[in-house]
């Protein structure tokens, strides 16, 4: 009779006594900030989820989301381009005004709209375009002196501010435009969107499965950082234990993700799959559409025109 | 005597020509049967169904499907390999695996698309299989937003849809609720009805009559030990005993 051994061992006399926290005096400890691996776990996780969810937006019934997604996305790719092109300061302003409406008329909150594309430009642009203001790299008319070299008034200059003005309102529009494409048109459109306009179906088809994934990736770190969290006394306010837990577990979830990858292409070999995946999406263009692409389009050439008038 | 749908003789198969998973297994399902295969955990019944469906070669021995001989090479070709996957279905263990499409519905459409059939009958069937399934709320909708029970319809729809002549499960009742497991049990009863034939993986003995009419035993050597039918072999205590299907305190040996 082969039975489970493991099962007929007694358990030891440790572990059938009741113990308080495995601490010897019984004390329940006291309170400590959480490590950097939990902020960094749990904040990316949560931000990947709300930024992933933005597909509720997407189906609310405003202008843009009534787009078809192919004319939605070239057409605001061409007011990329315009607005790189843009050399006037009020031209870049009047198009990031126009972002604003267009964000109100798609039934997105201003407010959140402002803020999601507002987060990330102090941190990247603004680094960046903070030395161009000063003298010392662009010489010009001191409107803010801040100190004094060779007797000469050194600090923000015009034509420092007028550049960084210029960088900063470039991009701040373009990235309206990008997010405004993004929260209003949900993800798989998106990706049949791009896969109509000629980018390689294996390169959508991996963009799709790595965001179909990626939820339940991040499900699995939770978990492991979950269960960890639930073993661990004292907070684990040591960092050397979490840069060894997370070492441990990249390589723990890198064997999981390659075990999955195998999984799902042997299910994707089981219905049929030789290399060519096929979509049951079909886009159908409207009168929105046309009209649309045209004012698109006509924005498109005023704006250069006038910049172009404008001698910027 | 009707051909087997599928055979298989003296396969062996080895992960990293290793660690055995069969060792010597051969297996004959005729077609209209349900047969469960069963055995402990890791005792070679997943590889056996991957085998089945042409996902992996044996190392040694032959596994005909509808009378050709299944091979790697030969799964190149173009006819043959549509030929074997729109009659052979599987529905694997983990759902995560099998649902990698962006909605239900795109999930449930790719079978049909990735063998040829056209998008309006693809779409007609798609929807027909919701319906049936009654998963009409889930179909646009993404897979991480699915319960574990919501994954293994969709699965199942995903491989209903290509109306295979023979489905595989594998762990069909496993880490479901009792609902879902009794609704799943109730498809399988339609799908023999249907004349489908089935061949499952399990250690659930407890829905077993309800799934099978024949069960192939394997032991932990990876060895096929028995193949009688669902009743006669649920009544050979010892047998369940030695492969490890039952414990000395389970309640099965109590009845």
């Amino acid at each position: 009779m082969t039975t489970s051994t493991a099962q007929s061992q007694p358990a030891p006399a440790w572990l059938l006594q009741r113990e308080v926290a495995l601490c010897p005096c019984g004390c329940i400890g006291k309170r400590r900030k959480g490590s950097y691996v939990a902020k960094t776990l749990s904040g990316a996780s949560g931000v990947l989820r709300q930024a992933m969810s933005s597909d509720d937006i997407a189906a609310q019934p405003g202008l843009l989301q009534r787009l078809d997604p192919r004319i939605k996305l070239v057409s605001l790719l061409g007011l990329l381009v315009t607005v790189a092109l843009l050399r006037s300061l009020p031209l870049l302003a009047g198009a990031y005004v126009v972002t604003l409406v267009l964000a109100a008329a798609s039934k997105l909150s201003v407010t959140f709209f402002i803020k999601r594309v507002w987060l990330f430009i102090p941190i990247f642009t603004g680094i960046v375009v903070l030395p161009a203001t000063l003298s010392i790299i662009t010489p010009g008319h001191v409107v803010l002196p801040l100190w004094t070299w060779h007797g000469q008034p050194q600090g923000f200059t015009e034509q420092g501010l007028h550049s960084a003005g210029l960088i900063i309102t470039r991009v701040a529009t373009s990235i309206s435009l990008v997010v405004l494409l993004t929260l209003t048109t949900p993800w798989v459109r998106l990706l049949a969107a791009l896969r109509s306009i000629g980018v390689p179906r294996m390169f959508v088809l991996i963009i799709g499965m790595a965001y179909r994934y990626l939820f339940l990736l991040l499900d699995t770190v939770d978990d492991m950082y979950t269960a960890r969290k639930a073993r661990t006394l004292g907070g684990g306010g040591d960092s050397a234990a979490g840069r060894r837990f997370v070492a441990a577990s990249a390589g723990t979830l890198f064997g999981k993700a390659h075990q999955l990858s195998e999984e799902v292409h042997q299910a994707m070999l089981a219905r049929g799959y030789t290399g060519d995946a096929r979509s049951l999406q079909v886009f159908r263009l409207r009168r929105i559409d046309v009209v649309w692409t045209i004012c698109a389009a006509a924005g498109a050439v005023a704006l250069l025109l006038a910049d172009r008038g404008l001698g910027g | 005597m009707t051909e087997p749908v599928l055979a298989c003789s003296d396969l062996r198969y080895a992960y990293l020509e290793r660690f055995a998973a069969l060792d010597g297994v051969s297996l004959s399902v005729a077609p209209g049967e349900t047969v469960a295969l069963l055995g402990a955990n890791g005792c070679g019944k997943s590889t056996l169904l991957k085998v089945l469906d042409g996902l992996i070669f044996p190392d040694s021995g032959e596994f005909h499907a509808f009378g050709e001989q299944v091979l790697e090479d030969k799964l190149e070709d173009e006819q043959f390999n549509k030929g074997f996957r729109g009659r052979v279905g599987f529905v694997f263990q983990n759902s995560d695996a099998q649902v990698f499409s962006p909605t239900v519905r795109e999930e449930i459409a790719f079978g049909c698309l990735q063998l040829g059939l056209d998008r309006a009958t693809t779409a007609d069937r798609v929807d027909d299989v919701v319906s049936m399934l009654d998963i009409g709320e889930l179909v646009d909708r993404a897979p991480y937003q699915l319960s574990g029970g919501q994954k293994k319809r969709v699965a199942i729809a995903s491989v209903l849809v290509m109306n295979p002549e023979v489905l595989l499960f594998d762990e069909p009742t496993a880490a479901l609720d009792p609902r879902t497991q009794f609704w799943l049990i109730e498809l399988l009863h339609q799908l023999r009805t249907a004349g489908k034939t089935i061949v499952l993986a399990s250690h659930d003995l407890d829905t077993l009559p309800e799934l099978a009419d024949r069960c192939l035993v394997f032991s932990e050597e990876h060895r096929v030990v028995a193949d009688a039918p669902t009743g006669e072999l649920l009544a050979d205590h010892d047998l369940l005993l030695r492969v490890n299907l039952v414990h000395e305190r389970s309640q099965l040996l109590r009845r």
